[in-house]
């Protein structure tokens, strides 16, 4: 499992880190626009599947993907 | 040059004026019959102004993804600035703008959204309190009252909410016939439109910076509105807004969210009474959750697989906003060996979009068991990219919120024949044809 963050999409919107907060982490922007999310471990363990996949799905955005 | 592909050209155009008759005339029909008689790429005209109409999910990406400097957001829509005021949003340079959006992506974080659900939940349940055991309404009007409550009560706090008048309505209204096709079109002419307008937005101002002044001297603890955020935020910087500003956020992220919102619920419901089979399917999952002791604000927020697919559906044949435009700024703007010279107007049209057959089959069917397609910019009735509407959430929480209430009690149907419920654009809102009257009837449990 990896997981996919298209920067392109995301706003911010925060609802990965609330879901899966051990694999998702939204950061401050360089020119102060949309928080960005960062993705602290691009293959979480099978552990952390469940979560994971809640936060793709709770994406307002479709701005995650599992590969 | 001259192998060079180029945009089919719409047929119809009239000397000076292009294609504007037929625009006004019905705007989404015509963007809908640009895309059958040229394909992905259409080209007409408004007054001398190229505008391409980019008909595909691909196309669509493209613009998109595209960046600022590449197609403007702000060329297009300058007719807003005097509707939110200068120094807000496309008022503003580009870089005080990108960092006005993240203050609204800060107000929506999921611990606000839950503070909101509860404020959503109260409202609409109230709303309903003494609706009675049956009874005919007219939805169109009943939403726009009972989304300004929920929209007002999230933005503004309780103070503000419980003053609220019809008045405030009024001032929006008047905003909102400004921006009808023709108006922006000639945004620069003398018209009663604009006049009433600019004194709506004037007015506003005043009761919006009576409310900010009050919560700055109150020494209660802020409620959690956003209001407050806006007032909390903080530039790159480090300095907040002035205060004189934050009407201006509050009326730009009120625009964005009144009107679509409410016509959305009154299109679901119009759904729902067209189609007594689905709305089984969506009372069934209501009743699965709600009616199990959870309260409304925890199911509303909760994961509704089949009321979202059924509201997914309403916005995909209702999308509220029929066009999204940028402008090639700066260079020639590439697609697929296309080049449109700077000033050429971009148009995605989400009601176009939602009709391409390689997407949706049978596109003009109400079909909730549609699955979503693969491809991320097909639908798109909130847009795309970084420009996407931020609120979508917040707008599916108000959805959720409304239907769960109303479905939890009553049973909706049609009070008139079907054919007479239609779809019309009175501005730049698809919205159906008034009076939109259905009727309520108490389930039975």
């Amino acid at each position: 499992m990896r997981v996919i963050a298209d920067l392109d999409l995301c706003q911010g919107h925060g609802m990965c880190e609330d879901a899966a907060p051990e694999v998702f982490r939204v950061t401050e922007s360089a020119d102060g626009s949309y928080d960005q999310v960062e993705v602290l471990i691009a293959k979480p363990d099978a552990g952390l599947r469940a979560k994971v996949e809640e936060a793709v799905r709770f994406c307002p955005n479709r701005a995650l993907s599992l590969k | 040059m001259s192998d060079q592909p180029r945009p089919k050209i719409v047929s119809g155009a009239q000397p000076e004026v292009g294609h504007y008759e037929e625009f006004m005339s019905h705007a989404a029909h015509f963007l809908y019959r640009a895309y059958q008689e040229c394909g992905e790429l259409a080209e007409f005209d408004l007054f001398g102004a190229r505008h391409v109409l980019m008909a595909s999910a691909d196309a669509q990406e493209a613009v998109y993804r595209a960046t600022d400097e590449q197609v403007s957001a702000a060329a297009p829509y300058q007719y807003m600035v005097p509707v939110f005021g200068e120094g807000i949003q496309y008022g503003a340079p580009l870089e005080i703008e990108r960092q006005q959006v993240r203050f609204m992506s800060d107000s929506l974080r999921p611990k606000r959204m839950k503070t909101y659900a509860q404020v959503i939940a109260q409202e609409v349940e109230d709303y309903i309190a003494d609706w009675g055991d049956e009874g005919e309404r007219e939805f169109h009007d009943t939403f726009k009252e009972l989304v300004l409550r929920t929209s007002t009560h999230c933005l503004m706090g309780p103070e503000f909410r419980k003053r609220l008048t019809g008045e405030f309505g009024h001032l929006f209204e008047q905003l909102e016939e400004a921006i009808s096709p023709e108006a922006v079109i000639n945004f620069k002419s003398e018209t009663e439109a604009f006049a009433n307008r600019d004194e709506a937005r004037a007015r506003l101002q005043e009761m919006l910076m009576q409310a900010v002044e009050e919560r700055l001297a109150s020494t209660d603890e802020p409620p959690t509105d956003m209001l407050q955020s806006f007032l909390d935020a903080r530039y790159k910087d480090g300095e907040a807004m002035p205060h004189e500003l934050i009407p201006g956020m509050i009326i730009w992220i009120m625009f964005g969210g009144f009107h679509t919102s409410s016509n959305t619920a009154a299109w679901s419901c119009l759904e729902l009474a067209r189609h007594p089979e689905y709305q089984r399917e969506v009372m069934a999952e209501v009743d699965s959750i709600y009616g199990n002791g959870e309260d409304l604000s925890f199911a509303s927020l909760r994961e509704m697989p089949v009321t979202e697919g059924f509201v997914m559906e309403t916005l995909r044949l209702h999308p509220p906003l029929l066009t999204l435009m940028r402008q090639v700024v700066n260079q020639p703007f590439e697609y697929r060996g296309n080049t449109f010279e700077v000033g050429t107007n971009l148009v995605i049209s989400p009601y176009v979009s939602h009709r391409l057959p390689e997407h949706f089959p049978d596109p003009e069917t109400f079909n909730p068991h549609r699955p979503q397609p693969d491809h991320l910019f097909a639908l798109i009735p909130f847009g795309g990219g970084k420009r996407k509407c931020v609120g979508n959430a917040f707008a599916f929480l108000q959805v959720k919120s409304i239907l769960t209430a109303l479905l939890s009690r009553y049973e909706l149907s049609l009070v008139d024949p079907p054919e007479t419920y239609r779809e019309v654009m009175p501005s730049l809102i698809l919205r159906p044809s008034d009076p939109c009257n259905l009727r309520y009837t108490l389930r039975n449990k």
